[in-house]
């Protein structure tokens, strides 16, 4: 009988699903020999969440027609999730930004307009704010989502070119405590380990972080484990009963602000168990304690936690578990053969952020629980990029590129080496973090900003404060993204760019992985890969400025062309010259080696020998990591020689539970929590676009537990005001057992006026990390009416 | 004609009865399955928002643990069926 196309497509997803489990089908592969057609697959990342899927992107006729998981990768082994197997719509999408747009007011109408003129504007307006008010009145704010080589070069233009170290990016939303804690715990940012561990774990801590939603790939690699090994304990700690909590042996349901309780409660079980590995903090750890990182004791360490009796952590938790709920986990993760802890949001944007990563990290030091196999202290990342191009490129204000810190002047000399620029060129104090940053917008300070593929008019908390600068002419506002937003809103000049698989470049994700996706489609219109824009940019102010030094940082990148040559050259650059010697060493992960690797290259890997065997798939450790043997102190396994701590220790911080800065009162009597539902992802400018998806769950809603709904009257649908200090937000109420008492969530990737959650939330921030605590305001909350029909919204 | 493979996971002891629900669900062919709660199947569905539907449908049931999928061919799906999108109300 003759075979369909729609057979044949049958029998070929069969197939790849059957390969990932090794389920034998009644179905030939030579069956599938014969209808190869004229189409061509073209391997790349995943564009969501941080997890670094591999995927295949079929195209024929240059129009996408499928996707599918790369079956070799290490990240996902061929598994996609329903947002991942759907980002390709974007491309092409009708919506699209096709032409550069200005307006000189922002009352005015947006008109469409050349390129030449658009980076002229650009060019002339940084230069006049430069002239008039200084190097530090212009600001990048950039994103966990360009690629490695636009963050690199926009903050080597800022740095090198402008003299100014006014360069940020939304993962200071996100990720900037994980890395303060990496950084304070083990001298280094990033995790030891990876996925690789999940496979060999014996016990899952997972703590903050819906993995299930917001993860999905990686949790079914999680549960997978769980079903084939009953043994294996999964511990679920977080305010909320998530999707997650359905594979959990234990669910612990703490009120929010208390996790540092129940952290140290943990580690005291440990210590009074004597479950501590004493060998292991013999032979690599100290104590620390203070603001100075005063020396401590294992004895103070002890004496420190001695007073966080279960008994008493259970009661600050707020009751709703045990002493002996708190006994059991500890034993769990101090006994297991491997445990790896996961964490995400729910950790990292808090006020004490830091302290919290911080004190996860002290029970796998306490316990040894690092460098084996199934072993280690993982903080997940919610962008695609954040790893990769903020936090080793140089896109945070503070940080070089190389986890070089800018204060240190030994590391500004290297790069400016690097660069070919004057010693001295790039300043000595770190740039505004970005709460600084949109402050001075709000001050008047900054003149000139160019925001690049994020959305901070929705995503900063307290947004509505920031937004008023925002909307003011005083600051020339220029947006580069694919669709309008809520930041395109206050734009001057909008930039059209090319998307995913429209351009070419590197994704670094979670576990410390780059991997590559080459440009395997043409943008739409005039859409530009950001790093042309950049260059073009770059021309134009060294002659309004009349300064050779800013056509010195663009000089090794003329004249190539954009698709390909121009990220190579400046991914060589990065690599070769910025990366040597220091511990994310990528020089082995040329672009020609990225290409011949199905799941791409673990730093560090110096050399593309090295490099082509995938990389360091643990940090630190002799025979496996090549910088511990070539470091190598002594005759111990592990060397941890971080940056940061030059005593080549981990460290255990003596840090106390310290309460949120807003706790519930009188007048505001709810914890309100936000966070991330499977269907959306960020501020949905992507996943809004995209029917299925946007269908599945067109706006926000809050949830709220059935004995908080049935006090204050509320059923199902109806419409809740809910109200901070700072703003109010109108949401229709889901009644269901997911917060604790006490709490509603919110989801906060709907852009309509009334239902963005961040004109709620609050913009205190993490000392350390100057991360905002997005997790814990207090609320009042008030029923308005009942079920009202809702319109989805975006901006156009 | 959006067509997927996926791979459904259900705890072991309940494979059966996940596969009983499954032959209810229009647009699903389970291929195969594995002792260790693996079921092999393909979603045929007319539209991919009845996928991302039948998708859900299959997540939402008690006895799936995850719905994952490996592939999805995407030809002659029709684009552009955005929604009505606004200005700040």
């Amino acid at each position: 009988m003759a075979q369909t196309r729609r057979d044949f497509l049958k029998m070929t997803a069969a197939l790849s699903a059957a390969s990932f489990v090794g389920v034998q089908l009644p179905l030939q592969e030579q069956q599938l020999a014969h209808a190869k057609d004229a189409e061509a697959w073209h391997r790349g990342t995943c564009r969501l969440c941080g997890v670094g899927c591999r995927v295949e992107l079929g195209v024929k006729d240059g129009v996408p027609f499928a996707l599918r998981g790369v079956a070799d990768s290490r990240t996902n082994y061929g598994y996609l999730c329903m947002k991942g197997m759907n980002f390709w719509k974007c491309i092409g999408h009708k919506d699209r930004l096709k032409k550069p747009l200005y307006r000189a007011k922002k009352s005015d109408p947006f008109k469409e307009i050349s390129w030449d003129k658009a980076l002229d504007i650009a060019a002339s307006r940084f230069a006049d704010a430069i002239k008039q008010n200084g190097a530090n009145s212009v600001a990048y704010y950039g994103s966990g989502q360009c690629l490695t080589e636009e963050t690199y070069l926009f903050q080597k233009i800022m740095r090198g070119g402008l003299q100014t170290n006014n360069v940020e990016g939304n993962p200071r939303l996100c990720m900037a405590s994980a890395v303060g804690g990496y950084l304070s715990s083990f001298g280094a940012d990033e995790p030891i380990g990876g996925y690789s561990d999940l496979e060999k774990a014996h016990c899952f801590f997972i703590i903050g972080s819906n993995t299930a939603e917001a993860h999905p790939v990686l949790f079914r690699r999680i549960m997978r484990r769980k079903l084939d090994n009953p043994e294996v304990k999964v511990i679920n700690a977080d305010p909320r009963v998530s999707q997650t909590s359905r594979i959990a042996d234990k669910h612990l349901q703490f009120k929010p602000g208390t996790d540092l309780s129940l952290l140290n409660a943990m580690a005291n079980v440990i210590i009074e168990e004597k479950l501590h590995d004493q060998a292991f903090l013999a032979n690599y750890v100290a104590f620390k304690q203070g603001k100075e990182g005063q020396n401590a004791s294992f004895e103070e360490f002890a004496k420190f936690v001695a007073p966080y009796t279960p008994e008493a952590a259970a009661k600050t938790c707020g009751n709703n578990i045990t002493a002996e709920d708190i006994r059991q986990v500890a034993r769990w993760f101090a006994t297991s053969k491997g445990t790896v802890s996961l964490w995400c949001m729910g950790i990292n944007q808090r006020k004490q952020g830091v302290w919290a990563n911080n004190l996860i990290h002290n029970l796998h030091i306490l316990t040894g629980q690092l460098m084996k196999e199934g072993a280690d202290s993982l903080s997940l990342t919610g962008q695609p990029n954040a790893c990769g191009g903020v936090r080793e490129a140089g896109g945070l204000c503070h940080i070089l590129p190389g986890h070089r810190p800018v204060e240190k002047e030994k590391m500004r000399n290297q790069v400016e080496e690097a660069w070919g620029v004057p010693l001295g060129r790039i300043p000595a104090e770190p740039g505004m973090h970005t709460m600084s940053m949109f402050t001075g917008i709000n001050e008047g300070k900054i003149k000139a900003i160019w925001i690049n593929c994020t959305s901070p008019a929705q995503s900063l908390p307290n947004c509505n404060l920031y937004n008023k600068g925002l909307a003011s002419d005083d600051c020339f506002t220029i947006c580069s993204d694919i669709f309008k937003t809520r930041t395109t809103e206050f734009a001057h000049l909008i930039l059209p760019t090319a998307f995913h698989f429209e351009k070419t470049g590197v994704y670094g994700c979670t576990e410390r992985r780059s991997q590559l996706t080459r440009k395997a489609v043409n943008a739409p219109g005039e859409a530009k890969p950001e790093v042309w824009m950049a260059r073009e940019w770059a021309k134009r102010l060294a002659a309004k400025l009349n300064d050779p030094v800013i056509a010195q940082c663009i000089k090794p990148f003329e004249g190539l062309e954009e698709d390909f040559a121009l990220p190579q050259a400046i991914w060589n650059e990065y690599t070769q010259k910025l990366t040597k010697g220091r511990d994310n060493d990528l020089r082995g992960a040329s672009y020609a080696v990225l290409a011949r690797m199905a799941d791409g290259v673990q730093w560090p890997a110096a050399t593309e020998e090295f490099a082509l065997t995938g990389g360091t798939v643990k940090k630190f450790v002799k025979g496996m990591d090549p910088m511990a043997d070539s470091e190598s102190k002594n005759d111990l396994p592990y060397q941890f020689y971080g940056p940061a701590h030059e005593d080549r220790k981990l460290w255990i911080w003596l840090r106390p539970q310290a309460d949120p800065s807003e706790i519930p009162d009188a007048e505001y009597p709810f914890y309100l929590s936000t966070g991330r539902i499977i269907d959306h992802w960020h501020t949905m400018s992507m996943t809004g676009r995209i029917p299925e998806l946007l269908r599945a769950n067109p706006y926000a809603f809050v949830e709220i537990n059935p004995k908080d709904a049935e006090k204050l009257g509320i059923k199902p649908g109806d419409m809740i005001e809910i109200t901070s200090r700072r703003g109010t937000n109108t949401l229709p109420a889901k009644v269901y057992e997911g917060p604790i008492e006490g709490t509603v969530f919110a989801y906060w990737h709907d852009q309509e006026a009334n239902r963005m959650i961040n004109k709620v939330t609050k913009d205190d921030y993490d000392p350390g990390s100057k991360e905002p605590e997005f997790k814990i305001c207090a609320v009042k909350i008030k029923r308005v009416s009942g079920p009202q029909p809702l319109t989805p919204f975006l901006v156009s | 004609m959006p067509i997927s493979g996926v791979v459904i996971t259900t705890r072991p002891e309940d494979l059966h009865q996940t596969r009983q629900f499954l032959a209810t669900c229009a647009g699903v062919e389970v291929h195969g399955a594995d002792g260790r709660g693996n079921i092999v199947a393909v979603f045929d569905t007319r539209t991919s928002e009845e996928m991302e539907r039948l998708l859900k449908t299959v997540n939402a049931c008690p006895l799936v643990l995850h719905a994952g999928i490996t592939y999805l061919n995407m030809e002659d799906v029709i684009d552009g069926e955005g929604l009505d999108s606004g200005t700040t109300p």
